[in-house]
């Protein structure tokens, strides 16, 4: 048991290194190549990186004494569940940890009490309410076609869960363009200049606070892929680059997605979100129990 | 022994003495003695007991004589104001059941002398420091809510004696249904909570208190009549008044026990208050706070959820029996707590009245409890016991604080919470640690409900896992956005915490410091107390020869509780000033008053933004979404009890 | 170059433009452009942005929203009046109503005069912005080193 949680700890303390630089690095790309798609050349590709340290050297400063320390909560779950994840732990934990960690963002742009960052939050809790069945749904899928929670029980599977969990990853796919906050799913908050709502979520955060989300999207986004990886390693070490490949092609899908969707209102999000999830999900599931 | 004769008792005299006591003193004496009495003497039977079960031997004809005189006086009573407020449903079932617990008791079970008529386990623990704990200080809370309560209610009459008495033997009558082997004691116990309810429910008479109170006991005595009718079927079949044996008969041949287990179980579900007969547990919030709180959190449903978790074992065997008739009474429970926790999840995201979340919230997390108990392998009765405890505590909490909140701003609708942080900021923290205990991580409850999603799974319950992936997602919902309510934080709003009475913060701090205590300990009460109870229970059965293991490996229950223990820090200390310069919010034009939201636009004119929750009555409204789950239920009720009886040997 | 020149966030605030400016600005904040090159993004809101493109004259109207946004702004940052409006409230200097110039409201650090100003002079005005911008944030870091 002790190690169990040493484990965790040094997952964490590794993913809190190493998921900033790769997730700064995607994020770079994404940019890179969703400026391509719309014929320009963009930014750099540590374009991200150079917003980030620009917002911390602002000036301190925040509408109330707060929305920080939400922030800095929010963050530091993330990286635990990230933490857990690499680690090779639960992935049912992992999974409450980071929606614990979309709470204390939520309640991060309640706090402001801002009429735009509450509207955005209000998004924010419906995208959450739309999208965790399919998440949960794809961690019941992979328990039942691995038989543990535990995802270092992929590296001696005989085969890779993709093959009974197919519809799941689909479904999972679908649900990833809400989490990734891509467009026709960012409801709550865009990278886009949709301005009806200011910044959404994050309009009264700015300066470190800003950075902070920041670097929390960059480790949100490498766990995300990390947990659609995850569908594709098994004991052959030389899965890893399939999962690593798998991975990358469907964040590029969802660039083009993103790029190519306008966004829709909140009654076909939730409505889509879950009849995928009660579809792909529950038909998968069931097959799973009874055959 | 000794220490249950007491916890029963005394309960008792206390609210004897209560009855009389009309001086506001004198009452607050009795009031904190009684509760710290009966807190000591819960706490002093863990310690006695801890970690094993015992029976007792005691039976007495002169209780028996009791039992059938309460029955009397039960029937009375409800005869009574059902003459009195023209309600032939209630006069009529009470009068039936008031005949058939006689003739059972005369003419069937009178030769039957059941010797072992008390006895603990560690679930009989763990309910007893539930109500022993949660149950007094909810009484103690109650003395400073009402005195606001008669305040301001100043034209009725002071009827508050009858108030503190109904409520201390409410908690005598709990006692009694969860250290009784003996069933008719069970019955009876189970019958004057009912009773109790009816009564504190219709506290102030109006005409809607009386309405709902009317409701209320018309859906419980039909439980209770299904309770009466397993009694007939178990004297007459099993030839035994004890539970333990019952249970054991049930366990070895489920398929002959059909029909009472599936009595029993009813019984249950209408005590849990479980769809359909969810509205009464609705109805029942317009009594005083404390009466909700006490019938949420600690009595009254989870005498519905400690009945059903008794069956398990049966569900659990029934399932893996010859007869495919045998596992009926375990779908029943499995569909309906199934179906009341989705359906009464989506409807709490509809409701704005604090209350009423607080209420479909209940309702919601029994069906969660009456599914594990319905499942019943180790892993599920696992995750139902900390279900219940969990529940308990922290519902305790949030009721207490949605009261005192209500007192102080003059509302229970959470748009009226708005900056409450700021406005009670003790109160708000309180109610924000009860908020996030009852849905997220790394709180006890989610952890059970983990622990429940590991059952469903394990048992291939394809049904229960999708309705528990919608139902969580519906939680997060409404739990979040009342969260994200209380949050808020603008300019310097009057201080409303003032005023508060003493035995409020009291009982709001037990019950918090109760909560946080138990996400911390959730380990230690996993492995000392649950467990064990487990190994107690299953072990004798040993059906799939498995050695039980909790579905959660202990390192991560330990990372929860630290987790947890580091939240709480965050929200009590955490959450202070900051040297940051202060910088208005943005409201797309000139800030007349900033804090307040009020703006110039491009008109010159003043405008206040204003910004309420999303309540999505056109998805998850009552009339929507409410007649669904009702009838689903209702359904599977029907064709449960039409099949249970064709299995009865020698009906067709 | 501290890292504030490399992301200018901007604001773009109309204060009494005939809107032949705006259209500048946001040709200028276009794709065909392409400023994103250089970091700069068009982000609506005074808390992200550093640097504040003013268009139009200042007003008795509109003087209290460009101080509200400007103090909503956080340092380091920036004031670039764009076109002549903006400068000195060109045509517009003696209406009834007009104060003046976006420095009759607050600080301004770049002048882009022009009627309408050219997308090229606007970008050249960015580029002037950042090297005050860099200046400002050195002294910020100084600053908070000090403290």
């Amino acid at each position: 048991m002790g190690m169990n949680i040493i484990y965790i700890i040094l997952g964490t303390l590794a993913f809190a290194i190493c998921a900033p630089v790769l997730g700064c690095l995607l994020a770079g790309v994404d940019r890179k190549i969703s400026a391509r798609m719309q014929g320009r050349v963009g930014p750099v590709l540590l374009q991200p990186y150079y917003d980030v340290r620009k917002l911390l050297g602002k000036e301190n400063a925040s509408v109330n004494a707060t929305e920080g320390v939400y922030v800095t909560c929010a963050l530091v779950f993330t990286l635990l569940a990230g933490g857990i994840f690499v680690s090779g732990g639960n992935l049912l934990m992992s999974v409450f940890v980071v929606a614990l960690s979309a709470l204390f963002f939520i309640m991060a742009a309640y706090s402001t009490r801002s009429p735009y960052a509450e509207i955005g939050a209000a998004r924010e809790t419906l995208q959450v309410m739309a999208y965790e069945p399919m998440v949960l749904f794809m961690a019941v899928g992979v328990y039942m076609a691995l038989g543990s929670f535990n995802v270092a029980t992929l590296t001696w599977a005989a085969a890779p869960i993709i093959t009974d969990t197919w519809a799941i990853f689909v479904g999972f796919l679908f649900v990833l363009t809400i989490k990734l906050r891509k467009s026709p799913f960012d409801l709550s908050y865009s990278h886009h200049a949709h301005q009806e709502l200011v910044k959404g979520i994050t309009t009264e955060m700015s300066g470190s606070t800003l950075a902070k989300v920041e670097v929390m999207h960059w480790c949100e986004n490498i766990l995300f892929l990390g947990w659609v990886a995850m569908f594709f390693v098994w004991s052959n070490p030389l899965s890893w680059v399939l999962a690593i490949a798998v991975a990358l092609a469907v964040y590029f899908l969802e660039i083009w997605i993103d790029n190519n969707f306008a966004r829709v209102k909140w009654q076909l999000l939730l409505k889509s979100a879950w009849i995928v999830a009660i579809v792909l999900g529950g038909v998968n599931i069931a097959v799973l129990a009874y055959w | 022994m000794a220490i249950i004769g007491f916890l029963i008792l005394f309960p008792l005299v206390s609210a004897a003495a209560l009855l009389c006591i009309r001086h506001n003193l004198a009452r607050r004496v009795v009031v904190c003695v009684s509760a710290a009495a009966i807190v000591a003497a819960s706490i002093a039977l863990v310690a006695a007991y801890f970690g094993y079960a015992a029976a007792f031997e005691f039976s007495s004809v002169a209780i028996d004589y009791v039992c059938t005189g309460l029955s009397v006086v039960i029937t009375a009573c409800i005869v009574y104001y059902g003459i009195r407020y023209r309600n032939v449903w209630a006069v009529m079932l009470a009068l039936v059941q008031f005949v058939a617990v006689i003739v059972l008791e005369y003419l069937f079970a009178h030769d039957i002398h059941e010797k072992i008529g008390i006895y603990l386990d560690p679930l009989t623990l763990v309910m007893a420091l539930i109500i022993g704990i949660v149950g007094s200080g909810i009484c103690v809370y109650a003395l400073g809510y009402m005195d606001d309560f008669q305040a301001q209610h100043s034209g009725q009459k002071d009827r508050r004696p009858v108030f503190f008495a109904l409520m201390f033997l409410f908690l005598s009558a709990m006692f009694c249904v969860v250290f009784s082997n003996n069933l008719l004691w069970l019955f009876t116990a189970w019958e004057v909570t009912t009773v109790c309810s009816f009564l504190l429910i219709g506290y102030t008479k109006t005409e809607e208190a009386m309405k709902n109170a009317f409701r209320q006991i018309i859906m419980n005595l039909l439980g209770g009549l299904a309770f009466v009718a397993a009694l007939f079927f178990i004297v007459v079949n099993c030839k035994t008044l004890s539970f333990a044996v019952f249970l054991q008969m049930g366990v070895s041949r489920p398929d002959l026990v059909v029909l009472p287990v599936t009595c029993l179980a009813f019984a249950g579900l209408t005590k849990a208050a479980q769809m359909p007969f969810h509205t009464w547990l609705l109805g029942a919030m317009v009594a005083p706070t404390p009466t909700s709180a006490l019938l949420h959190s600690s009595t009254m449903v989870k005498a519905g959820v400690f009945l059903l978790i008794k069956l398990a074992p049966i569900f659990y065997c029934s399932a893996s029996s010859a007869s495919i008739l045998a596992a009926i009474p375990s779908l029943m429970v499995i569909l309906v707590g199934g179906v009341t926790f989705a359906f009464c999840s989506a409807l709490a995201i509809s409701q704005s009245n604090a209350k009423r979340v607080l209420a479909y919230s209940t309702v919601a997390n029994l069906g969660l409890i009456t599914a594990c108990a319905g499942v019943g392998t180790p892993e599920a009765v696992w995750a139902a016991i900390f279900l219940v405890l969990f529940h308990a505590v922290a519902k305790s909490l949030l009721f207490l604080c949605v009261g005192t909140a209500e007192h102080h701003i003059g509302s229970r609708d959470i748009e009226d919470m708005d900056l409450l942080f700021e406005r009670m900021p003790r109160l708000a923290r309180f109610m924000m640690l009860g908020i996030m205990c009852m849905f997220i991580a790394p709180f006890g409850m989610l952890i059970a409900k983990w622990a429940t999603l590991v059952s469903f799974v394990d048992t291939h319950q394809v049904a229960l896992i999708i309705l528990l992936a919608f139902g969580s997602a519906a939680t997060f919902m409404f739990w979040a956005k009342w969260l994200g309510k209380l949050a808020g934080v603008a300019g310097l709003p009057p201080n409303q915490e003032e005023g508060t009475h003493r035995s409020e913060w009291v009982s709001i701090g037990l019950m918090a410091m109760l909560a946080l205590g138990c996400c911390v300990t959730l380990p230690l009460i996993s492995s000392y107390v649950v467990e064990p109870y487990l190994h107690y229970l299953f072990g004798g059965i040993a059906l799939r020869g498995e050695a039980f293991t909790a579905g959660i490996s202990s390192s991560n229950l330990w990372i929860a509780s630290l987790a947890a223990a580091i939240i709480f820090i965050v929200l009590f200390a955490g959450l202070g000033t900051t040297k940051a310069r202060k910088v208005d919010v943005y409201l797309a034009g000139v800030s007349v008053d900033n804090s307040g939201r009020t703006f110039r636009d491009s008109l010159s004119a003043e405008r206040t933004a204003t910004a309420r929750n999303w309540y999505m009555e056109g998805v998850f409204g009552e009339e929507m979404i409410a007649p669904i789950g009702t009838i689903c239920s209702a359904l599977v009720i029907i064709i449960a009890f039409a099949v249970s009886a064709i299995s009865l040997p020698g009906l067709i | 170059m501290s890292f504030a020149t490399k992301s200018p966030w901007v604001i773009h605030y109309d204060a009494s433009s005939c809107n032949g400016c705006d259209i500048e600005v946001l040709a200028a904040l276009c794709p065909g452009f392409d400023v994103e090159r250089f970091g700069i993004i068009n982000t609506g809101n005074p808390k992200h942005a550093d640097i504040f493109l003013v268009t139009g004259s200042v007003n008795e109207q509109n003087i209290h929203t460009i101080k509200e946004i400007y103090n909503q702004m956080l340092e380091p940052k920036v004031v670039i009046a764009c076109g002549v409006c903006a400068c000195s409230a060109g045509v517009f200097h003696d209406c009834y109503n007009v104060i003046g110039g976006v420095d009759q409201a607050i600080p301004v650090d770049v002048y882009a005069p022009g009627c309408a100003v050219r997308p090229e002079a606007i970008i050249d005005a960015v580029v002037e912005a950042l090297g005050i911008l860099d200046k400002k944030a050195k002294a910020l870091a100084a600053k908070k080193k000090g403290a």
